[in-house]
């Protein structure tokens, strides 16, 4: 796999917040990488920092956090074609100029709640207008043109009434269509979707997913979806990242983990999901126990606590990766006739 | 079954007892607080010994008028020669007292309107926020001041009625807001499933829940009419010049000569109310953060 | 948004009408015989004899209801009665009421923008110098006796260093009407804002601080637009809004705190006049000055319920 492919490529990513005086290591040496043209679902149970992992990467966290990494490498394309390397580690200040030329243009992030993420006092036109306006300097009058033009596109009907409305006279999934025109407005080639569909009912969940999936094969564009429902990975997923307490326990291709799910977690998780035709009396099963508070984590595996194979050695004190198929990483020690990997 | 049952009983009250135990440590790391509750216990402590050993705050010393402060007289004297340590020791007795059964005299009424008015809702809410409302439409000082006025009479006990009277509406609205969105909650529609009875519910059930923002309020009011009956006092309006305040103390320095010559009659009650209502706050800040649910 | 405007006006009107009588019923219970209400002491003692029938004639020995009924139809006109001295009372007010305007207006005003803006500022850098520096002021605002602030700054600012006159509103003589003006606002309004000050900063700074976090706020970072842009386009027109509202609710406070600070002056105003009123049993100019204050406070309510509409779209559009 060469690098050129990969728009996002994390290696060891820590973020700690601090909080009077103490400091909480939230994510821990997470890697991962997204290519070009795909999706990457980033799965796990709620709070296990999948959110704070993509917050990290964005820099939106607050000043009480940390973000640490070997490496986040983000690759840009040129429009001759050529790749354009930015490595977002090194950048100091979380919304300085650099880290803002990329907003935008060039990664951004549709988030969990379109309730909230709409401010209330402006019209949603010129919300969505804003963002064009800085990164490309046209007039108003222009932007109002593209953002016209972007509505239909996202199955907002009738544009040119709803373009001068304001948030509350939308409802939910239309807030979540103007969140997404927000992020799509400058053509970016990465998308982060926060749990897109967390704060909506079922049948609007459908219609914001399958507009997610046209935008993707249709331009080509990169998708990170967070979220906790495996039906959503099977259905939209190229890759699946499985996290847990805040690290990486297995990642892998989508028949990687469905077909093959090798961490007692990702299968737990899988167990644990509803299918069409469950045999009768076939009990749905659930992860037993809830996450841990990470202020009081014990050294070794996260999850050996409610893990029905674990062993001794699961309480050790380090527990590498193993890739046990080409692609395919584990962090498990059942696994450790296998290569280590980072 | 039943054993379950106790497990469950046993675990909420060790769990109970941890978070009280928690609390108490947080509470005890909160250095301000500390300092706070510290400064309240000793003043409160000066002030009860003074007055119980009978410290003469009423006798003017007479050949010893205006008197700076000396060993003799530790604050000094006031205009007619009475000392002023003794009258800031036993000022503060009723100063505070005045202070602390203001503040859970319109707790409890703000809470109990409060309670009612958000639980039963409809015309009995309609009723009481209409009544609050026009409490409010005063600024309070001016509230109690008209009171007075109708009153036409300086006592202590006509104090506690006008302050209690006119100090029950925010805590009201508080109360009254929490259990509207509370009563909605679906523990208290199992409670009503159960049969149990609303006093029950309102009281039982509903209650423990807004405790902390009540007790937040009670503490910061304490301050609140402390303050206030000062300002009463210092304009002539609070109790009757025969018992000594801190307000009515105060009130000496209304005249430009005590302010220029005799800073001692106005600088040492003066620090004894900011100090007070300083470590009120404190306190009053240091519970917030530890009873606070939002915050845990 | 007329409708609106119109719908709370007149939901003021019973609500004055109330309040009226709350306070002249109130006022009957002390046994001040109302005759003085209406008739200059002077035209009193001169007819003593006809006093009987001047009560008849006025209706002084109607039921308490038809008095007010009475009353409020001479004040609605403008007739606002005697006091106790023999002075109109509204020739008093006219006198001193623009002074307790003045004294309030200013106080709110600069109370306004400096609270306001070292709340902003405290919650934008949160936990620096600004935010410390404000937190300690804001505590020790809230702690010290306003009047005590008063007489402290009288003997430093007036006293020691004889920079202000210590009371009254103006000086015979002065000058310049201007600089004598400044000269006595000076101190009380510099007294009444550091206690406004230190609340409205308290509330400005938490409602800045939860605006900021709020989602939009992030929003807005992911269009990469700068962070002056966030701060001021999304931050602060959003925490504008429950922050006037909050520097609007405090007028009741201030109006309050005036009334102390104008003893502690000796700034004639309304507060003064009515403090002295209660003192001294005047009870004509004891009900017309909290009628008056009640009836600002009820303008001062009307409008933050415009103001929110009109910084609000939700109300604004009538929804």
């Amino acid at each position: 796999m060469e690098s050129k492919e990969l728009i996002l490529e994390v290696k060891k990513l820590n973020t700690t917040f601090v909080s009077d005086k103490k400091e909480t290591r939230i994510v821990k040496d997470v890697s991962f990488a997204v290519k070009r043209g795909t999706t990457l679902a980033v799965v796990g149970e709620s709070g296990c920092s999948k959110s704070v992992t993509m917050n990290s990467i964005m820099r939106f966290l607050g000043r009480n956090a940390k973000v640490e990494a070997e490496s986040i490498r983000f690759t840009a394309k040129r429009a001759d074609g050529t790749a354009e390397p930015h490595q977002l580690e090194g950048i100091k200040n979380p919304n300085g100029a650099e880290m803002r030329a990329l907003r935008g243009p060039q990664m951004s992030m549709v988030f969990q709640d379109p309730m909230s993420s709409l401010n209330p006092v402006y019209k949603v036109g010129d919300q969505v207008a804003e963002g064009l306006i800085q990164h490309t300097g046209i007039s108003k009058k222009q932007a109002r043109e593209q953002v016209l033009e972007l509505f239909p596109r996202l199955g907002i009907p009738d544009p040119e009434s709803r373009i001068d409305c304001y948030p509350h006279q939308f409802s939910g999934g239309m807030k979540q269509r103007v969140v997404i025109a927000i992020a799509m407005i400058c053509n970016p080639e990465l998308i982060i979707c926060d749990e897109p569909t967390t704060a909506l009912d079922v049948t609007i969940q459908a219609q914001i997913m399958e507009l997610l999936k046209k935008l993707q094969v249709e331009n080509g564009k990169s998708i990170i979806l967070i979220t906790h429902n495996m039906g959503l990975v099977a259905e939209m997923a190229d890759e699946v990242c499985v996290m847990y307490m805040g690290r990486v326990v297995e990642f892998g291709s989508l028949e990687d983990i469905f077909d093959h799910p090798s961490h007692p977690y990702t299968k737990a998780l899988l167990r644990s999901v509803p299918v069409l035709g469950l045999a009768d009396g076939q009990k749905l099963e659930t992860i037993p126990g809830i996450t841990p508070n990470p202020a009081d984590l014990k050294p070794g595996c996260e999850f050996a606590d409610r893990c029905a194979e674990c062993t001794e050695r699961c309480r050790g004190a380090n527990i590498p990766a193993y890739e046990i198929a080409p692609g395919h990483r584990v962090r498990c020690v059942q696994f450790d006739h296998f290569p280590e990997v980072d | 079954m039943e054993n379950q049952v106790t497990g469950i009983k046993e675990r909420n009250k060790s769990a109970s007892a941890s978070l009280l135990k928690k609390n108490i440590r947080k509470f005890l790391n909160n250095r301000l607080a500390m300092v706070g509750l510290v400064v309240i216990i000793v003043m409160v402590a000066a002030c009860v010994a003074g007055a119980l050993m009978g410290v003469d705050y009423n006798t003017p010393d007479l050949s010893n008028m205006k008197a700076g402060p000396s060993g003799e007289h530790l604050f000094g004297t006031d205009t007619i020669g009475r000392d002023l340590f003794a009258r800031v020791l036993y000022g503060g007795c009723y100063s505070i007292l005045i202070g602390v059964l203001c503040a859970v005299l319109s707790n409890v009424i703000g809470a109990a309107l409060g309670a009612v008015a958000g639980y039963f809702g409809g015309k009995v809410d309609k009723l009481l926020v209409r009544v609050s409302e026009i409490f409010q439409a005063f600024p309070q000082l001016v509230l109690v001041m008209m009171i007075v006025a109708i009153m036409n009479q300086r006592g202590l006990g006509n104090l506690l009625f006008i302050f209690v009277i006119t100090g029950w509406m925010t805590t009201f609205r508080m109360v009254r807001n929490e259990y509207l969105s509370l009563k909605n909650e679906t523990y208290v529609k199992v409670c009503e499933a159960f049969g149990m009875s609303n006093r029950r519910i309102m009281f039982g059930q509903i209650l423990p829940n807004v405790m902390s923002p009540i007790i937040v309020s009670t503490t910061t009011n304490v301050a609140f009419f402390i303050l206030q009956e000062a300002a009463l006092s210092f304009i002539g309006l609070g109790v009757a010049d025969s018992t000594p305040t801190w307000g009515n103390i105060l009130n000496a320095a209304k005249s430009v000569a005590v302010v220029t010559n005799q800073w001692w009659i106005w600088v040492f009650p003066g620090l004894a109310i900011t100090l007070f209502v300083l470590a009120i706050n404190f306190f009053g800040d240091g519970l917030r953060d530890v009873l606070d649910a939002k915050q845990q | 948004m007329l409708k609106y405007i119109l719908k709370k006006i007149l939901a003021m009107i019973p609500m004055l009408l109330l309040i009226s009588m709350i306070v002249f019923f109130g006022l009957q219970l002390t046994g001040v015989d109302p005759i003085n209400f209406m008739v200059s002491p002077d035209v009193l003692s001169a007819n003593a004899a006809n006093v009987e029938a001047l009560r008849d004639s006025l209706g002084l020995n109607d039921p308490v209801i038809v008095q007010y009924f009475h009353w409020l139809g001479k004040v609605v006109t403008g007739d606002l009665g005697y006091s106790f001295d023999g002075s109109s009372i509204a020739e008093t007010i006219a006198v001193r009421l623009p002074y307790t305007f003045e004294l309030a207006g200013w106080s709110l005003l600069l109370s306004a923008i400096i609270g306001v803006g070292i709340g902003i500022l405290s919650a934008i850098r949160q936990n620096g110098i600004i935010d410390y520096v404000g937190r300690v002021l804001a505590v020790f605002g809230q702690a010290v006796p306003q009047f005590l602030v008063g007489i402290i700054l009288i003997q430093i600012l007036s006293i020691q260093l004889g920079w202000f006159p210590a009371g009254n509103r103006v000086s015979p003589g002065a000058a310049s009407a201007f600089i004598d003006a400044v000269q006595h606002l000076f101190l009380p309004v510099l007294t009444l804002t550091i206690g406004m000050v230190a609340v409205l900063m308290r509330y400005a700074r938490n409602t800045t601080l939860d605006v900021l976090n709020s989602d939009y706020i992030k929003t807005a970072r992911s269009k990469g637009i700068p962070e002056w842009k966030v701060y001021l386009k999304h931050g602060f027109r959003n925490a504008m809004k429950p922050v006037l509202v909050i520097v609007l609710f405090r007028i009741p406070m201030l109006v309050g705190g005036s009334v102390v600070i104008e003893s502690v002056f000796s700034y004639p105003g309304i507060g003064l006049t009515m403090t002295n009123a209660i003192t001294s049993g005047d009870y004509p100019v004891v009900l017309i000055t909290t009628l008056i204050i009640a009836a600002a406070m009820l303008i001062c309510s009307f409008m933050v319920d415009v103001l929110n509409a009109l910084l609000d779209p939700r109300v604004r559009l009538g929804e």
